[in-house]
């Protein structure tokens, strides 16, 4: 019964529909930002946007790349930020849906920054006022109701799936096999640890440091280590 | 899903028995109080169209009713509407902020107006700038108004004065708009959803 992202990056257009659908649903202030040279705005992901639209460009005249990467958190199967939290009820999972949730009691958490850097995908972002570690969650009020996520319904394009995790998963498995015809990096990243599956149509680092995990971290790293771990821990869980 | 009140409660202790026993702090008892305060509890929903742009995608508007904490009439969520035939439930980065059209601390409250040659603006009353409008266009369009063009037909316009606007219109309220502004011999009619 578990659900599943799918975000086929190859067809997002960078129109940040499901970044402000986002923001709209979870009535987040807006930021104020500074023009850093690159059309991603806000820069980076915070207390108060859990989801913003990278956009990259790479290469130059008939090689020039345009890449967009919608960055949220990836819920994943066995959840490195859960291990690092010492607060029982403060790092969730509703196993019905699948949603990794942040509570309000990530306020009491000791090692906040444990907690983000805990992260293989550095997506936590604590809120220097309350205490409080925000993240996507899902929209798991909206799942629970039998609603899309905002993010997924204010797609025009199909670049973000929901549903079923099979459903999802054979979606991803389709659409990898005919972009791999023009695009041989493609590739649907972390598949088997993670509830919200990119695929990249190019090498993911362009994409984003932390577009997959982390094989440019040290290996004896948390992040690494809980990375290398997830999968193994999964197939033995069968 | 029906669960019963006793389904419900073997369900949610079991949930979290199982989160006890996996040692990850898991309890669904959590996220199900999460779920059940609902942004949508309390409303009702009817459709209507983006005004922004000439596509015209259909939204779902779930204003408050009496039982709502913000009162009743207020708009509490705009998004997508799934089964309308032209978005199917998405919307661009401004249409997905739709909500903010009626809920904006940052909209001024009243009208504003620069008087000629003033280089500050003040806040005016609708009432006096309504009147002061009017007074404008009728002025406007008895001194420009031509009835036969050079050529001596029937034309009954004005080239004094033009219309643009409103960003905030849907396809409806800009018909009855520009109804207005023909009716008055207006030629220069135009929408930004035509930009």
């Amino acid at each position: 019964m578990a659900k599943a992202f799918f975000v086929d990056l190859s067809r997002c257009t960078g129109c940040r529909g499901c970044q402000v659908a986002c923001k709209q649903w979870k009535n987040l202030p807006a930021e104020a930002t500074k023009n850093t040279g690159s059309h991603t705005n806000p820069p980076d992901l915070s207390s108060k946007t859990y989801k913003t639209v990278h956009m990259l460009e790479h290469g130059k005249g008939k090689d020039l790349q345009l890449l967009y990467f919608p960055e949220q958190c990836r819920h994943c199967y066995l959840s490195p930020c859960m291990t690092a939290s010492d607060v029982p009820g403060a790092i969730i999972e509703d196993t019905e849906t699948g949603a990794v949730l942040f509570t309000e009691l990530t306020a009491k958490i000791k090692d906040k920054q444990g907690v983000r850097k805990a992260c293989p995908y550095d997506i936590p972002r604590i809120d220097e006022a309350t205490g409080i570690i925000h993240k996507c969650d899902f929209c798991n009020d909206r799942v629970r109701q039998g609603m899309l996520p905002a993010c997924v319904l204010s797609c025009p394009t199909g670049a973000m799936n929901f549903g079923e995790e099979a459903a999802m998963l054979a979606l991803a498995e389709s659409r990898l096999a005919e972009l791999k015809k023009r695009h041989p990096d493609a590739v649907l990243g972390d598949a088997g640890t993670v509830r919200v599956l990119y695929l990249y149509h190019e090498k993911p680092e362009l994409f984003h440091k932390y577009a997959v995990f982390a094989e440019a971290l040290a290996p004896t790293s948390r992040r690494a280590l809980f990375a290398k771990l997830a999968p193994r821990v999964k197939s033995s869980l069968g | 899903m029906s669960l019963t009140r006793r389904g419900f409660l073997q369900f949610g202790l079991g949930a979290t028995l199982a989160g006890v026993a996996s040692g990850l702090g898991f309890s669904l008892e959590k996220a199900v109080a999460k779920a059940a305060a609902f942004k949508l509890q309390w409303t009702k929903q009817t459709t209507s169209i983006c005004c922004y742009c000439a596509v015209g995608c259909g939204l779902i508007v779930s204003t408050a009713t009496e039982k709502h904490p913000a009162g009743a009439g207020k708009v509490i969520n705009v998004e997508g509407d799934p089964e309308h035939p032209i978005n199917e439930g998405s919307l661009c980065a401004k249409g997905a902020s739709m909500w903010q059209l009626t809920a904006n601390a940052q909209r001024p409250p009243k009208p504003l107006y620069r008087a000629p040659h003033a280089t500050e603006w003040k806040e005016v009353e609708w009432d006096w700038a309504l009147k002061r409008i009017a007074r404008l266009v009728k002025d406007t369009r008895d001194k420009t108004f031509q009835a036969k063009n050079a050529a001596g037909e029937v034309v009954n316009r004005t080239e004094g004065m033009a219309s643009f606007g409103s960003a905030a219109f849907d396809n409806e309220e800009c018909w009855a708009y520009q109804a207005v502004m023909r009716s008055l011999g207006l030629v220069f009619i135009e929408h930004q959803a035509r930009l």
